[in-house]
């Protein structure tokens, strides 16, 4: 008896610890926010954003776990369980597409991900100012043009009868090809868009990187007698690891957000096989066949692998490289 | 040990002209200071040494060959950074070991090289440690230990010790000159730092806006400086400099400073009524008078304990002058001081247009 009473008292002196300290927290929010209040008012657009777009979709997300109708509603559809996965799991398309995703993914990872860094370490090699600015005005533009017209590029290119591509192969005495109807062209090709699209882009971030090299770390090698190919190696691509860590984090978590767009403007039902992607089938399902709740199944899975892909590679790097996101 | 000659050299960015043209010749084994304030050209004149800057003009030799087309690499100099500039990546055997590592020197010679540098400098027990992960000092002591491990020809440094505290400064300072006298390499030192300058130097070199004000041993800069600017710069405080009017009377050439008359050494070549600037410096004035010296009346303004000694701010008319004092260990009999004396012989005299010293005729 009085050990319970003890317990409760117990309970109780935590409770108002934690509400004084809760008290004090509130406090001191009110005075920061009070005294700082540009920086929340800055804040703001994007929280609202995060609500309306990020957060609030989430409730949507239990009809994953629901037998889902337009009709009834979220709240008032059924639960089933894990049915809408089984179903997933059972689906031949939806296997290949996760295999289709990882596949392009990985492509993207070993051909995508150093294009950026390669560019950049190229850009610093460049002496002539004006040279160097032009070629990166270049690469950058590809960036800024938008998804459908980059598809009708790649289109035209490809094209059978006009594209340059078969042109110049016809002058190798080559016969052309139907690239975007063949399976097999369907992953280079999308690869290497994507790539000449962003590689520009991303050098950025990594060009950005090197010019906060201290550059007395360079002098101090000249001095010491390194030719630029040692420099580069041994002070430029060390420097910039931690970014090009965090770079890669960032690419992992987005492994699985293969950019959908540029595909379903680029693929046909010939080339599905290679080009159907988890986002591509999740879009046909939901709202082109109208099944929500597998949809939203599929969509969900995405996330979860995602996610867990980015916490390991996050674990991985801050344990091995004393790098990491958080 | 090797000669460092620099002639004519003219250093220019584009249409902008910084070094205007400077003449030194640097002795096998000499420490050579070059000082002078923020901008004056210090480090151009040293990174042109090193190669990290194109000579515009003039030439500079490291033993009798000319260098101004030559690598920084087949120069055999070594250039200690003032911001360090360490590898953060690497630990302190691997920065020590850069230079040797790129020049493919053998395993054996460089773990031998890095082993023997540590021990020179105190290293050995931080050799497995980032550079992040060590003091200041011990960071300015990899950047020693990167350049000396190559056994260089010249070594350069441009203000190696300016990120240091000032007690770390006054240790380091030490430990340089304790490395010049062991290994003995000819040596070109950068720094605003005056007395680094005094304590480090065989010779200094004064510098200003792209010009060498002077270039003497400490002692000679400290006694005979060649203009105001270099009298301005070394010494802290600084010689005292009093604008007045020549006055040739029966007793001898004297300087009228407000109403007060300073004799002067010996037969210098001025002329009645020329405008001078005397040079006096706070360590040559005395409360007490001796044989050559004469009366200076002050009007006392502050007085400043630095411990042993102190620092009177006094005035003699408008001209503000400073006299360093021995306190004695008190400072109360100072509070009433209303005259010092300063002895003749060591009273400086300047053009007042010019700013050069008026030296002592020959007698003839
Ligand atoms: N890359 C450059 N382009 C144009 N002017 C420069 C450049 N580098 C230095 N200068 C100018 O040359 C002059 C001398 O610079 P320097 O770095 O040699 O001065 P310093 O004597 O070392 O000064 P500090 O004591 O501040 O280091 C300065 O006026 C500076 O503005
Ligand atoms: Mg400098």
């Amino acid at each position: 008896m009085s050990d319970t009473q003890d317990k409760q008292h117990g309970h109780v002196v935590e409770t108002t610890k934690r509400k004084r300290s809760v008290k004090h927290k509130l406090t001191w929010l009110y005075d920061h926010v009070r005294n700082e209040w540009q920086i929340y008012l800055m804040l703001l657009p994007t929280v609202v954003w995060m609500i309306l777009f990020l957060y609030k979709p989430m409730y949507g997300l239990q009809i994953a776990f629901k037998d889902y109708s337009i009709f009834r509603g979220v709240a008032a559809s059924p639960w089933v369980g894990w049915e809408h996965f089984q179903t997933l799991f059972d689906n031949d398309q939806f296997i290949r597409a996760i295999g289709n995703t990882i596949k392009i993914s990985a492509l993207n990872l070993i051909f995508g991900f150093p294009a950026p860094i390669i560019l950049a370490l190229m850009f610093n090699e460049v002496l002539h100012a004006v040279y160097k600015r032009t070629a990166q005005t270049i690469v950058y533009l590809p960036h800024f043009i938008s998804t459908v017209i980059i598809a009708g590029i790649v289109t035209t290119a490809f094209s059978p009868t006009a594209g340059v591509v078969n042109t110049i192969m016809g002058w190798f005495g080559l016969d052309s090809i139907y690239f975007l109807t063949r399976p097999e062209w369907f992953r280079p090709i999308f690869v290497g868009t994507g790539i000449w699209q962003e590689a520009g882009f991303g050098s950025i971030v990594f060009l950005a990187a090197i010019a906060g090299v201290n550059p007395s770390l360079y002098e101090s090698a000249v001095v010491d007698g390194a030719s630029r190919w040692q420099m580069m190696w041994k002070i430029t691509i060390p420097s910039i690891l931690p970014t090009i860590i965090i770079m890669l984090i960032i690419r992992i978590g987005n492994i699985m957000e293969v950019s959908f767009e540029l595909i379903i403007l680029l693929y046909q039902p010939a080339t599905w096989s290679t080009a159907d992607v988890v986002n591509t089938f999740v879009y046909r399902q939901g709202l082109q066949s109208g099944q929500y709740d597998v949809a939203a199944a599929a969509g969900l899975f995405n996330a979860v692998v995602a996610f867990v892909l980015v916490m390991t590679a996050n674990t991985l790097s801050r344990r091995y490289s004393r790098t990491s996101l958080w | 040990m090797s000669n460092v000659l620099i002639n004519k050299v003219v250093k220019s960015y584009g249409r902008l002209e910084v070094v205007h043209g400077i003449d030194l010749d640097i002795a096998p084994q000499e420490f050579v200071v070059l000082v002078g304030p923020s901008g004056c050209g210090k480090s151009t004149t040293l990174r042109m040494i090193a190669g990290l800057e194109e000579i515009t003009d003039g030439t500079i030799s490291i033993d009798d060959r000319v260098v101004n087309r030559v690598a920084p690499k087949d120069r055999d100099v070594a250039m200690v950074f003032q911001n360090y500039a360490l590898y953060p990546h690497l630990n302190v055997a691997d920065n020590i070991a850069f230079g040797l590592r790129i020049r493919k020197e053998s395993k054996e010679h460089i773990a031998e090289s890095v082993k023997e540098v540590g021990e020179i400098l105190g290293l050995t027990p931080y050799l497995d440690r980032r550079p992040a992960n060590l003091s200041g000092g011990q960071r300015q002591r990899v950047a020693m230990g990167r350049a000396i491990v190559r056994r260089p020809k010249v070594f350069l440094f441009d203000e190696p010790l300016s990120n240091l505290d000032a007690k770390l400064r006054t240790q380091m300072r030490a430990e340089i000159k304790r490395l010049h006298k062991r290994l003995g390499a000819t040596s070109v030192y950068v720094t605003h730092d005056q007395v680094e300058a005094m304590t480090l130097a065989d010779r200094i070199v004064v510098m200003n806006g792209g010009i060498i004000e002077q270039i003497g041993t400490p002692m000679e800069l400290f006694m005979n400086p060649a203009n105001t600017f270099v009298a301005g710069f070394i010494g802290s405080p600084p010689m005292n400099q009093l604008r007045g009017n020549v006055h040739k009377t029966a007793d001898g050439t004297k300087v009228k400073v407000h109403d007060v008359l300073f004799d002067l050494p010996g037969s210098l070549a001025v002329e009645e009524g020329q405008e001078v600037v005397v040079g006096v410096r706070p360590e040559h004035m005395a409360l007490t008078a001796s044989a050559d010296s004469f009366e200076i009346p002050i009007s006392l303004d502050l007085v400043e304990p630095l411990g042993s000694e102190a620092l009177l701010h006094a005035s003699i008319g408008e001209e503000p002058i400073i006299i360093k004092a021995e306190t004695h260990g008190d400072i109360a009999h100072l509070s009433g001081v209303s005259k010092v004396y300063a002895p003749a012989s060591l009273v400086k005299v300047f053009d007042a247009k010019t700013g050069l010293a008026i030296n002592e005729q020959a007698s003839s």
